[in-house]
C-alpha cells in the first residue's frame, strides 16, 4: 500500500492507496453524509448526497466511489458542496410521500409524543408511558381529564368509518392513574443543585410546569400562589365532577417531591414585593393566568345575581359553599368549556332550569362535544342563535330577565366561523334568577407598579390586550431574568398551551441562569403526507379494520346531583390495550434512526422546494417480518445490493425507469414468493424505513435502551445489540463483534427476540401434584432433588445439559453429577450417542475471517444460509468480491443453498464420498506426508484400514462417477485455498472423522484460507463437549481414563475418587428401566424429538423427571419438577462458538424469575455440602485449573460406515424449536 | 452486351416505403418473362426521401430511380431494360445527365457507407469483392504488430463516432495496455436517439465492415471474444449481422487461428438489447450484456481496465468500427486528408425533420451545417424559414439558424452548446416551438433515465414539469431561473452521460430562444403556434362562407352558426384540437 498525498479542506494529509474520499475524510474527522453507501457494499453512487468538490474535476464527485489520487485537492465542506447536498435532499424529499411524525403529536401544542406513549401503554409499561409524556407535559392525570384534545381531532382514525379519533386522552388518563397509584411511580432525574433559585408567581398549570422543568435542571424553584391552594384554574375554575381536587393534589405532589416549594396565599404586589424576589432569587417566572372574568357587556349587567362564570366557579371552591339554585332558573352565556362547567355546575346546585345562551349553533361551539353531550344528559337546555342585548333588573336592582335577539349566520369571519347577525324584530325576554357570563377572561397584573419600581435594566409591560408583553419565541419579558408564560401572556387559552409556554420559558430561564444565549431555535425536518395532498378516507379505509372506540364509562345521569367525578376511567388494562389497537401508527418507525431525516435536518432541506408529481404506493405487508413501504424509498438500492452481494438471494430489484423506478421483490408479487431468505439484511441497510421490520407489537417509535450480548441461537457466535424498554425487547441489530465484524446478523436473532417477551415464562419452581403444577419454594425443590438423588443408586441418576447453557452452567452440571450424585451419567440429548467424531472436528478449522481468501468453497451438505447464515454471508462475499467458486455437494434433492452454487454435485453417501476421496488420494500417493508425519498421529493404521476397502464399492455407495470424484479430490488437493464447510446437522460423527482425515491427508488443516470448517448446531455445542457433558470425557474433552487428569480433577474437586466409567448405552439404560431420576437442564427432548413416541417412552420410564427451562416446553409440561431458568443475557457467562472462540457476556437485564441459574446450581451444591460459587468468574477460574495444559496431536480415525443417529432437531434446544415454529407459522397466516 | 444488374434498396427505410413489392415485381418479371437480368437487394442508398429506390446498371452506367412502385417498376423494365431507354422522369441519379438531385451526392465522401447501397449485405462474397477482409488479411499476413496497427488508427485521427469523440487509437491503446488474459471488444449498436438511423442503416447495408473492424480491434487489444450489442427493434440488422457472422466464421475470419495466425482466436455474437436508451452508455451496456439491469456505474474504473465480466474491454460504436478496415486498407494518411485539424475523416448524418431531402449522408468533417441542410438536404420543406437544427439528439442541443455557418467538427459543435452526437440531425423550421421541442427531448430522457441518480431521476422530472407548465400557459417568471439552476445541478451530479447531458436541449434553447420562453411565460403566447393551450381559434368573418364543415368536424360541437352564415367558436368549450383549421377550405380559421 502506497501513501497518497492529498489536500483535504486546505490541509495536506496522507491517504492510503485505494481509499475513497469518504473514508479518507472520515479518518480525518470530516463527516460526509451519505444515503446510498454502506461499508458492507460496493460503492454505488446514486444519492449524490456525499458529493465533494475536487479541483480540476468536472461537476461534483460522489465521495463514496471516488478514489483518492496523488495531488488531489478536495473540499468536503464548501458552500457549493453544501448547496449541492441540500438540493439532492430537496429532490429526494419532493418524492417522499411519508410522515415522520403522526398528526396527533404534530397538533399537540406541547408536542407530546402520543404515538410513543400509546405504544408503551399497549405493552403495559405505564410508568414508562408517563415518563415519556412528562418530557413535555408534567400533568398527564390532569390533562387526561380536562385537555381540549386537539390531538384527537387530528387523529387519522377519524377518517375511518367510526368517525372518532383514538381515545388518546382516556389512554393518557389510564396510564397516569396507574402510575399515580403505583408504589413506584415515575420520577424524573433531578440534576445536582446549581445553587440558583427561581421564584415562580402563580401555581396554575404554567407555574407548576415551569417548576417541574426547572427543578430538574438543579435550580431551586419556589412557587408563590395567591390562592389558598395551588392549581390555579384547575382547582378554581374546573369543577370537581370533572377534575377532583385530590387528584390535583396527587399530581402536584409529583412536582413538589422533586424539591419544589409552594407558598400559598402570597400575592405579588400585595403581600410580596418584587424587591424581595429580586434580592432572593436569580430569576422569576410569572405564570399568573388570566383571572378576571368579564361580564355580558350589555346594559344592566351590573344587576345582582349576574356573575362572571369563573367567579361563580371560583367562589364555590374558595368558600367550599355550594350555591343554592333550588327552584331557580339559570342562564349561562357562552359556548366554551367554562360555559359547560357553569351550566353543569348549576344543575348540581339544584337549579330547576339551566339554559345555555349561545349566539351561533352547536356546530360552532368551542366546547368539547363530550361536555355538550353530558350536559344535555344532565338536563341543560340550549338556546342557540340567541344573544343577550340587555339585562333587565327588578326594582331592587336584582336580575329579572334578559332580553335576547335571535341571530342568523352570515358570512364567515376571521376565525372561519360564520358570523352571527341579529334578526330584526326578534327581541324576546327570558325570565331568569341567575345569569352567568362565560364569555372571556382578562389578565389582572396588579403587581405591575411594584415590579417596575424595583426592576433593573428594564421594565415590565402589558400589550394592547392587557396581557403580559413577552417575547413569543422565548417568553422573556422586558426585565432580564423575568419570564412569563401561560394565559397571562396569550390571553385565556388551554392548559396544554400553558404547559408548552412554561416549558419554553423554562428553557429560556435555564439558558439565562447558565449564561447561555437565550434562543429557541430548533430546526427539525419533518416529512408530511399533507405536504403532498390532503389525507382522505379512501387512503386509509381499505388498510385498517373497523374498530369502535372504547367509550369512557360515566356515572349514571341520575346519580350526578353531586360533585363526584363523572368520568370513571377505563376499567382495566385490556380495555386500554384494545383502544391502543385503534392507533394507525402514522408516525414513522424510523423517526429516531432515519438517515434521510437526520441529513434533511442537518442541511435544512425543504420538502416543498421542488414540489411536483409524487409516487404513492401501497405498503406491502405480505411478508410476515419484512414490510416494504415504497413511499419512503429513496432508491439507494442498498437493499437490492445487500441481498445480492452479501446474502446472495437476489430477491429484490428495480422496476421501471426514470421517475417511475421503484424497488420490488423479483418477479413475483410478494417477497414470500421469491428466493428471499427472510434474513432481514435489507432492513439492516435501509437508510429510511422503506424496508423495515413488520413488528408484532406497536413499535412507537420510542427511544430505547440497548445492550450487547452474544447470540444464543447458533454456533457462529454473533454479537447482538438488543433494544429494549424496561426489559421489553423491541428489536435486535448486529453489533459488529469478534465474529460478525461488519454487524451482520441472520433471521434467528433478528426476528427471534420477540419470543423472549413471552409473558408465560417459568418464574418459580413448580411441582406436579395430582397431575397439576403447584408452586413450591426453591429450598423445597432443592430438598426434593436431594432426596430423589440419594434414595437411589448413583448410576440410577442421569443428568442432561443443553447447548444453550453457558460454559459455567455446563461445567457445574457435570461437576454436580460427578461429585454430588456420584455418576458419570452426564450427557446432552443434543449429542446423545452421536460419537467421538464431533469431539475434535473443530480443531484447526479455517477461521471465519479467512473465508474471504478462499478460491474454492465446498458446501458439503451444509445449508449454510439457513442454519448459520452469517457464516453463509461470508461465503457469499468471498464469491461476490473475490470470485471464489462455490460448489455444493449434497445427498439432498432440494438443497436450499444449491441455487447459489456454481456447481452442484448430488451424491448418495457423504461417508462413502469422503472415504473414496481419501482412498484415491492415498492410493495415488497424493497425501502430504510431511504434514502427516509432523502434525498428526494414527495415519499408518488409518491408511491400512482404508486401503483394504474397495474403492469402486465406495464410489458406488457415494453415488458418484470416478471422474467426478477424482476431479473433486484433485481440485481440493491442488487449489491451495480450498475450504470445505459442513454442518453437524447433516453430517454424522463418523463422516466428520473422515473429513478431519481429509484435512490432514491434504495437509490443509491449520493453513490460511484452506481446510475444513465444521459448523455445530447450537450456541454452545462446543461448550457441551469442552465442559465434559459426556459420560467418558471431562472438562477439556479429556478422557476420564487419563490418570494424570483424574488426579487433577480429584484435587480440584476435593474428592477421593471419580465415579467409575460405565460402558453401557444410556439410551439402553433408560429404555430398560435402569434410570430412576432424570435431570434435564435446558433441553427439550420431547419438543425436538425426531421420533416423539420413542423419546417419550425413553424419558418417562424413569420415576422422576426434573426440567429446568425458560418456557413450559413440552418436556417441562411432562416433567414432575420444573425449575425456572434465566435467558443468557439475564444471567451472564460465556459461550464457545464453533470456532472455539470463547465469548463472555454479562447480565444485562433483570429476569422476572425468582432465582438465578447459578443460584440454583449453587443451591444444589450446597444441599450436598459442596463448594459454592459467588459469581461466574469463580467458576471460570476452576475450569481453567482443570483443563489440560498441552494440546495432543490430531488423530486419524477410521470408521467403517456412516452412523446417522440424529434423534433431535434444533440441537434439542426448546427455544430454537419454538423459534422455528414461530417463524414457519408466521408464513402460514 | 453484359448482363443488366438491378439493385433494390432493401434497408428498413426502403422496405417501409414499399421495396418489398418492387422487389417481388422484379422477381415476377424475371420469372414470367424469362428476362435476363441480375436482381439483388442492397442496403440503404441514403436517399430516404426518394424510397423505394432501384438502380439499373447497364453497360452505359448506373441509373438510380427513385419513388418507384409496381407500375413504375414495370415501366422502367419495359423501357429501360427491354428497350434501353432510361425513364428520365423517375431518375434521381445518373452519370449521363443532371437530374436535379445531384446536390445530395456531390459533397458526400463515402467511407463508412462505402458499401451501403452497393453490395448485397447478405453475400460475403460481394464484401470481399470490394476489398473486404483485406484489411485484417493485410495485418495478419504482413505480420503488423498490435502497436503498429494501433498507431495507424492513432494516425488516422479517428475519433469515437458514437458522440464522445474520444481518440479511437488511444482507447485501444488503453485496453491493449491493460493486463489480463481475457479481453473483450464490443460494438455499441444501441442507437437510441429519436430521429437517428445511421447505425441501423450501416448494419443493414454493410455488416461485414463492422465485423472486420471488430476483428482488427480484437487483434490490437488482444481480445478473443466480441459482442455486438444491438437493440432488438432492429430485427433486419440483427438478421443480417447473424448471417454475416456465420459467413465470416465459415470463411475462417472468425474462430481459431484466423488467417492462419497462431493463437489469434476471435469470435463474436449479437446480444439483443431491450431498447433502453441508457444502455448506449458503456457501463450500462456492459451491465446489460452481463444480464443485469442496464444501469451505469461510476468510472473509473473504465471498461478498458475493468469492463465486461470485469475484464479489459474496448467499446466502439458501429460507425467507428466500420471506418477501421478502410483506414487500414487505404492508409491513415488518406483518411486524415479529410476533415479539420482536430476532427479527421468523415461523419455520417441522418437528416430528419423539416428538411426536403431526409436521409443518410456521409460528409467530410469541416463542412458547414448550412451546406448540409441546404445543399445536401435541399433546404426546408414547403419553403418555410429555417429556424434551428438539433444535433446529438436528446443529449445534444440546438444550433440556431444564425449559427448555421458552424462547421462540423467536435470542437466547433461543442462550442455552440450542442454536441456532435452520433449523427442525428433534426431540422426545425418556423413552425417548431423551441420550448415544446425541449420538452419533447426532456420527456424522452426523463423516461429513459435508469432511475439511479437522484438528480437525473427526480431533477429531470421537475424540469419537465416546469416545461409542461410553461407550454400550458402556467409558467412563472422564476421558472427560467429554476430550469437553469436544476440544469447545472443535474449536469454536475449525474454518474453517466445521460444525466450529464439531459439538460442540454433546455440549456441551448434557453440560450438561443429565450424570448420564446418569455413569450410563453409572460405573454402566455406560443410564437410558433404549437402549444395548444396557448392558442385561440377564431373564425375570420370575411372569409367564412358558412359551409358548416368546421362545425361538423368539431369534436366538442363548440362551433355554432347556420348554413351560409358566419360561424362562431365558443372559446370556453374549445379544446384546441385544430380540427377546424385543418378542415376549413377557405382559410377562415385564425390561430393566435
Amino acid at each position: 500500500m502506497n501513501n497518497i498525498n492529498v489536500v483535504l479542506n486546505g490541509k495536506p494529509v496522507v491517504g492510503i492507496e485505494g481509499e475513497s474520499i469518504l473514508d479518507l475524510a472520515k479518518r480525518f474527522g470530516y463527516e460526509i453524509p451519505t444515503l446510498c453507501h454502506d461499508p458492507r457494499l460496493e460503492p454505488f453512487s446514486s444519492c449524490f448526497v456525499c458529493v465533494v468538490h475536487v479541483e480540476k474535476m468536472r461537476g461534483m464527485q460522489p465521495s463514496c466511489s471516488t478514489k483518492i489520487a496523488e495531488g488531489m485537492v478536495i473540499d468536503t465542506e464548501s458552500e457549493e458542496v453544501q448547496k449541492s447536498r441540500k438540493s439532492a435532499l430537496d429532490l429526494l424529499l419532493s418524492n417522499h410521500y411519508a410522515d415522520c411524525v403522526a398528526p396527533c403529536k404534530m397538533t399537540c401544542p406541547a408536542g407530546v409524543d402520543v404515538q410513543g406513549y400509546i405504544s408503551l401503554i399497549e405493552k403495559g409499561l405505564y410508568s414508562e408511558a408517563i415518563g415519556l409524556i412528562k418530557q413535555t407535559n408534567p400533568l398527564p392525570a390532569i390533562c387526561g381529564r380536562v385537555c381540549v384534545r386537539p390531538c384527537e381531532v387530528a387523529c387519522r382514525r377519524n377518517l375511518l368509518d367510526e368517525n372518532t379519533g383514538v381515545g388518546i386522552d382516556y389512554l393518557k388518563r389510564f396510564a397516569a392513574d396507574k402510575d399515580l397509584e403505583s408504589s413506584d411511580h415515575y420520577k424524573p432525574n433531578v440534576a445536582p443543585s446549581t445553587g440558583k433559585k427561581i421564584a415562580i408567581i402563580g401555581g396554575g398549570p404554567g407555574g407548576l410546569s415551569a417548576a417541574y422543568f426547572l427543578q430538574q435542571k438543579g435550580h431551586q424553584c419556589d412557587i408563590y400562589e395567591a390562592a389558598p391552594a395551588p392549581g390555579g384554574w384547575l382547582r378554581y375554575g374546573i369543577p370537581e365532577y370533572r377534575l377532583p381536587n385530590d387528584l390535583i393534589d396527587s399530581e402536584i405532589e409529583t412536582i413538589t417531591e422533586l424539591g419544589v416549594n409552594i407558598f400559598c396565599n402570597v400575592k405579588l404586589g400585595e403581600n410580596l414585593s418584587y424587591k424581595d424576589l429580586r434580592d432572593t432569587y436569580d430569576a422569576t417566572v410569572i405564570t399568573i393566568g388570566s383571572q378576571k372574568g368579564t361580564l355580558v357587556g350589555v346594559e344592566g349587567d351590573d344587576a345582582e345575581n349576574v356573575f362572571s362564570g369563573i367567579d361563580f366557579l371560583r367562589n364555590m371552591e374558595i368558600t367550599k359553599q355550594v350555591y343554592d339554585f333550588k327552584g331557580k332558573t339559570v342562564a349561562v352565556v357562552g359556548g366554551g368549556n367554562t360555559a359547560m362547567d357553569c351550566c353543569r355546575t348549576s344543575i348540581r346546585c339544584g337549579a330547576d332550569k339551566v339554559y345555555v345562551i349561545y349566539r351561533r349553533t352547536e356546530k360552532e361551539m368551542p366546547a368539547n362535544p363530550i361536555e355538550i353531550h353530558e350536559s344535555k344528559l344532565e338536563g341543560v337546555e340550549y338556546l342557540f342563535l340567541t344573544n343577550p342585548t340587555k339585562v333587565n333588573k327588578d326594582e331592587n336592582g336584582r336580575l329579572k330577565s334578559v332580553t335576547c335577539v335571535t341571530m342568523e349566520l352570515g358570512e364567515p369571519d376571521a376565525s372561519g366561523r360564520r358570523r352571527p347577525v341579529p334578526k330584526e324584530g326578534s327581541e324576546h325576554d327570558i325570565e331568569l334568577d341567575f345569569l352567568l357570563a362565560a364569555i372571556g377572561q382578562k389578565t389582572d397584573a396588579t403587581f405591575i407598579d411594584d415590579i417596575n419600581e424595583f426592576a433593573k435594566n428594564g421594565s415590565f409591560k402589558l400589550n394592547k390586550w392587557g396581557d403580559v408583553d413577552a417575547n413569543p419565541n422565548t417568553f422573556e419579558t422586558g426585565i432580564p431574568g423575568v419570564f412569563s408564560a401561560g394565559d397571562c401572556v396569550s390571553g385565556p387559552a388551554t392548559v396544554i398551551e400553558a404547559i408548552y409556554q412554561a416549558r419554553i420559558a423554562s428553557q429560556s430561564c435555564h439558558q439565562y441562569l447558565t449564561g447561555q444565549p437565550i434562543v429557541n431555535e430548533h430546526f427539525e425536518f419533518i416529512s408530511k403526507r399533507d405536504h403532498f395532498k390532503e389525507q382522505k378516507k379512501d387512503d386509509y379505509l381499505p388498510l385498517f379494520k373497523k374498530q369502535l372506540r372504547e367509550e369512557m364509562p360515566v356515572l349514571d345521569a341520575d346519580k350526578r346531583m353531586n360533585f363526584v367525578e363523572v368520568e370513571l376511567g377505563y376499567s382495566n388494562a385490556e380495555v386500554a390495550k384494545h383502544e391502543t389497537g385503534r392507533c394507525l401508527e402514522c408516525g414513522c418507525a424510523a423517526y429516531y434512526t432515519c438517515d434521510l431525516k437526520k441529513y434533511a435536518t442537518e442541511y435544512k432541506a425543504e420538502q416543498k422546494h421542488y414540489s411536483g408529481d409524487f409516487k404513492e404506493y401501497h405498503v406491502d405487508f405480505s411478508h410476515p417480518f419484512i414490510e416494504i413501504d415504497n413511499n419512503k424509498c429513496i432508491l439507494c438500492g442498498r437493499c437490492i445490493r445487500i441481498c445480492r452481494e452479501v446474502v446472495g438471494a437476489n430477491a429484490l430489484g428495480f422496476v421501471n425507469r426514470g421517475f417511475d423506478t421503484y424497488v420490488a421483490p423479483s418477479m413475483g408479487q410478494s417477497l414470500t414468493e421469491t428466493s428471499c431468505e427472510s434474513c432481514g439484511m435489507c432492513i439492516s441497510t435501509c437508510p429510511t424505513a422503506a424496508i423495515s421490520e413488520n413488528k408484532f407489537f406497536k413499535p412507537g417509535p420510542v427511544q430505547t435502551e440497548t445492550f450487547t450480548t452474544t447470540c444464543s441461537y447458533c454456533s457462529v457466535g454473533c454479537t447482538l445489540e438488543y433494544h429494549h424498554v424496561k426489559g421489553f425487547l423491541t428489536g435486535v441489530e448486529g453489533a459488529g463483534g469478534l465474529i460478525n465484524k461488519d454487524g451482520n446478523i441472520c433471521r434467528m436473532p433478528r426476528f427471534g427476540y420477540s419470543l423472549f417477551n413471552n409473558q408465560e415464562r417459568i418464574t418459580k419452581p413448580i411441582l406436579k401434584k395430582d397431575g397439576k403444577f403447584v408452586e413450591i419454594s426453591l429450598p423445597e425443590a432443592l430438598d426434593l432433588i436431594q432426596s430423589k438423588i440419594t434414595s437411589v443408586q448413583p448410576d440410577e441418576n442421569v443428568f442432561f445439559a443443553g447447548a444453550r447453557l453457558t460454559n459455567e452452567e455446563l461445567y457445574l452440571v457435570q461437576k454436580f453429577a460427578r461429585t454430588a450424585a456420584g455418576t458419570n451419567n452426564v450427557t446432552s440429548f443434543h449429542y446423545l450417542e452421536r460419537g467421538k467424531g464431533y469431539h475434535f472436528n473443530t480443531t484447526d478449522n479455517v477461521p471465519f475471517e479467512q473465508i474471504g481468501g478462499a478460491k474454492r468453497i465446498i458446501l458439503f451438505g451444509s445449508e449454510i444460509n439457513r442454519e448459520n447464515a452469517v457464516a453463509g454471508f461470508m461465503v457469499q462475499q468471498a464469491k461476490h468480491k473475490k470470485g471464489a467458486l462455490l460448489e455444493v455437494i449434497t445427498t439432498n434433492e432440494e438443497h436450499r443453498t444449491a441455487h447459489k452454487a456454481d456447481k452442484v454435485t448430488r451424491i448418495s453417501s457423504y461417508h462413502a464420498f469422503i472415504q473414496a476421496v481419501n482412498h484415491y488420494l492415498i492410493s495415488n500417493n497424493k497425501q502430504n506426508m510431511l504434514y502427516i508425519n509432523d502434525r498428526t498421529s494414527g495415519f499408518a493404521d488409518y491408511s491400512s484400514k482404508l486401503l483394504k476397502t474397495n474403492y469402486h464399492t465406495l464410489l458406488e455407495k457415494a453415488g458418484v462417477s470416478q471422474i467426478a470424484l477424482e476431479e473433486f479430490a484433485n481440485n481440493f488437493n491442488d487449489v491451495h485455498e480450498s475450504v470445505l464447510i459442513y454442518s453437524e446437522k447433516h453430517i454424522d460423527a463418523y463422516t466428520a472423522s473422515e473429513i478431519a482425515a481429509l484435512g490432514m491427508i491434504t495437509g490443509k488443516s491449520g493453513k490460511t484460507s484452506a481446510g475444513i470448517i465444521a459448523l455445530k448446531e447450537s450456541a454452545n455445542s462446543q461448550g457441551v463437549i469442552d465442559m465434559g457433558i459426556c459420560p467418558k470425557t471431562g472438562p477439556g474433552s479429556v478422557s476420564l481414563n487419563n490418570a494424570e487428569y483424574i488426579q487433577r480433577l480429584q484435587q480440584q474437586w476435593n474428592i477421593n475418587a471419580l465415579p467409575e466409567i460405565k460402558d453401557y448405552s444410556l439410551v439402553e439404560q433408560m429404555k430398560n428401566y435402569r434410570i430412576k431420576n432424570l435431570f434435564i437442564f435446558g433441553e427439550d427432548p420431547v419438543g425436538c424429538a425426531v421420533d416423539q413416541k420413542e423419546t417419550e417412552d425413553m424419558l418417562f420410564n424413569s420415576g422422576f423427571v426434573c426440567v429446568q427451562d425458560v418456557f413450559m416446553t413440552p418436556t417441562a409440561k411432562a416433567a414432575d419438577l420444573v425449575l425456572p431458568m434465566n435467558l443468557p443475557f439475564e444471567e451472564g457467562g460465556s459461550y464457545t462458538n464453533t470456532q472455539k472462540f470463547i465469548q463472555s457476556f454479562e447480565k444485562k437485564i433483570q429476569a422476572g424469575t425468582t432465582s438465578s441459574n447459578i443460584g440454583i446450581l449453587n443451591g444444589l451444591m450446597k444441599t450436598f455440602g459442596l463448594k459454592t460459587y459467588q459469581e461466574y468468574a469463580d467458576v471460570n477460574d476452576e475450569i481453567i485449573a482443570v483443563l489440560p495444559q498441552k494440546k495432543s496431536k490430531p488423530e486419524f480415525i477410521f470408521t467403517s460406515e456412516d452412523r446417522h443417529l440424529r434423534r433431535f432437531n434444533h440441537g434439542c434446544d426448546g427455544i430454537r424449536q419454538m423459534y422455528c415454529q414461530f417463524f414457519n407459522s408466521a408464513f402460514q397466516k | 452486351m453484359g448482363k443488366i444488374k438491378i439493385l433494390v434498396g432493401y434497408a428498413s427505410c426502403g422496405i417501409a416505403a414499399g421495396a418489398g413489392k418492387v422487389y417481388e415485381t422484379l422477381l415476377d418479371i424475371r420469372n414470367n418473362e424469362h428476362a435476363d437480368f441480375e436482381l439483388k437487394k442492397t442496403g440503404c442508398i441514403g436517399m430516404c426521401f426518394r424510397e423505394p429506390l432501384i438502380e439499373v446498371i447497364d453497360e452505359s452506367g448506373a441509373y438510380l430511380y427513385g419513388g418507384v412502385d409496381e407500375a413504375r417498376t414495370m415501366e422502367i423494365y419495359t423501357k429501360h431494360v427491354k428497350l434501353d431507354e432510361p425513364v428520365k422522369e423517375y431518375l434521381v441519379k445518373t452519370d449521363l445527365f443532371e437530374t436535379g438531385d445531384e446536390n445530395f451526392f456531390r459533397r458526400q465522401i463515402k467511407i463508412a457507407l462505402r458499401n451501403c447501397g452497393v453490395i448485397d449485405p447478405e453475400q460475403i462474397a460481394e464484401y470481399i469483392e470490394t476489398g473486404g477482409y483485406s484489411a485484417i488479411g493485410k495485418i495478419l499476413i504482413e505480420n503488423l504488430s498490435q502497436e503498429q496497427v494501433i498507431q495507424m488508427v492513432m494516425d488516422s485521427g479517428l475519433r469515437g463516432r458514437g458522440g464522445g469523440g474520444f481518440s479511437t487509437g488511444l482507447k485501444w491503446r488503453f485496453a491493449y495496455n491493460s493486463p489480463g488474459k481475457d479481453k473483450y471488444v464490443i460494438c455499441n449498436a444501441d442507437e437510441g436517439d429519436p430521429g437517428a438511423f445511421m447505425d441501423r442503416s450501416l448494419l443493414e447495408g454493410d455488416p461485414h465492415a463492422v465485423i472486420e473492424g471488430m476483428i482488427i480491434g480484437a487483434y490490437c487489444i488482444g481480445a478473443n471474444e466480441g459482442v455486438i450489442y444491438c437493440r432488438a427493434e432492429y430485427p433486419l440488422a440483427i438478421k443480417r449481422l447473424n448471417i454475416a457472422i456465420e459467413q465470416a466464421r465459415e470463411k475462417g475470419f472468425l474462430g481459431k487461428n484466423i488467417f492462419g495466425k497462431e493463437n489469434f482466436h476471435f469470435d463474436m455474437y449479437v446480444k439483443e438489447g431491450a431498447g433502453a436508451f441508457v444502455c448506449g452508455e458503456e457501463t450500462a451496456l456492459i451491465a446489460s450484456i452481463e444480464g443485469e439491469r442496464g444501469m451505469p456505474r461510476r468510472r473509473p474504473p473504465f471498461p478498458a481496465v475493468s469492463g465486461l465480466y470485469k475484464k479489459p474491454t474496448n467499446i466502439n460504436n458501429v460507425e467507428t468500427w466500420a471506418n477501421v478496415p478502410w483506414i487500414i486498407s487505404n492508409g491513415p494518411e488518406k483518411y486524415a486528408q479529410y476533415g479539420t485539424e482536430k476532427s479527421k475523416g468523415t461523419k455520417v448524418f441522418a437528416l430528419a425533420g423539416k428538411i426536403n431531402n431526409g436521409g443518410l449522408v456521409e460528409v467530410p468533417m469541416g463542412i458547414t451545417i448550412k451546406d448540409i441542410i441546404f445543399e445536401l438536404g435541399g433546404g426546408i420543406q414547403g419553403g418555410k424559414q429555417f429556424k434551428a437544427v438539433q444535433l446529438g439528439g436528446p443529449s445534444g442541443g440546438c444550433i440556431p439558424s444564425y449559427l448555421s455557418n458552424t462547421i462540423v467538427d467536435y470542437d466547433s459543435v461543442n462550442a455552440t452548446g450542442a454536441i456532435m452526437g452520433s449523427g442525428g440531425m433534426v431540422v426545425m423550421d418556423e413552425t417548431t416551438c423551441m420550448v415544446d421541442m425541449a420538452k419533447f427531448f426532456l420527456d424522452f430522457t426523463q423516461k429513459e433515465s435508469c432511475g439511479k441518480c437522484t438528480f437525473c431521476r427526480i431533477g429531470t422530472k421537475r424540469m419537465l414539469e416546469i416545461l409542461v407548465r410553461i407550454t400550458e400557459g402556467k409558467g412563472k417568471e422564476e421558472d427560467i431561473a429554476v430550469l437553469e439552476e436544476l440544469s447545472q445541478k443535474i449536469k454536475d451530479n449525474s454518474l453517466c452521460g445521460l444525466g450529464q447531458t439531459a439538460p442540454n436541449p433546455v440549456l441551448t434553447t434557453l440560450k438561443y430562444f429565450r424570448d420564446e420562453y418569455i413569450a410563453h411565460i409572460v405573454e402566455k403566447r406560443c410564437p410558433a403556434k404549437v402549444c395548444k393551450p396557448l392558442l385561440t381559434y377564431t373564425v375570420i368573418p370575411e372569409k367564412c362562407t358558412g359551409c358548416t364543415v368546421c362545425a361538423k368536424n368539431c369534436p366538442t360541437n363548440c362551433i355554432s352558426g347556420a348554413r351560409k352564415e358566419i360561424h362562431f367558436i365558443d372559446q370556453e368549450a374549445c379544446i384546441k384540437c385544430g380540427m377546424c383549421f385543418t378542415k376549413c377550405k377557405f382559410d377562415a380559421i385564425h390561430i393566435e
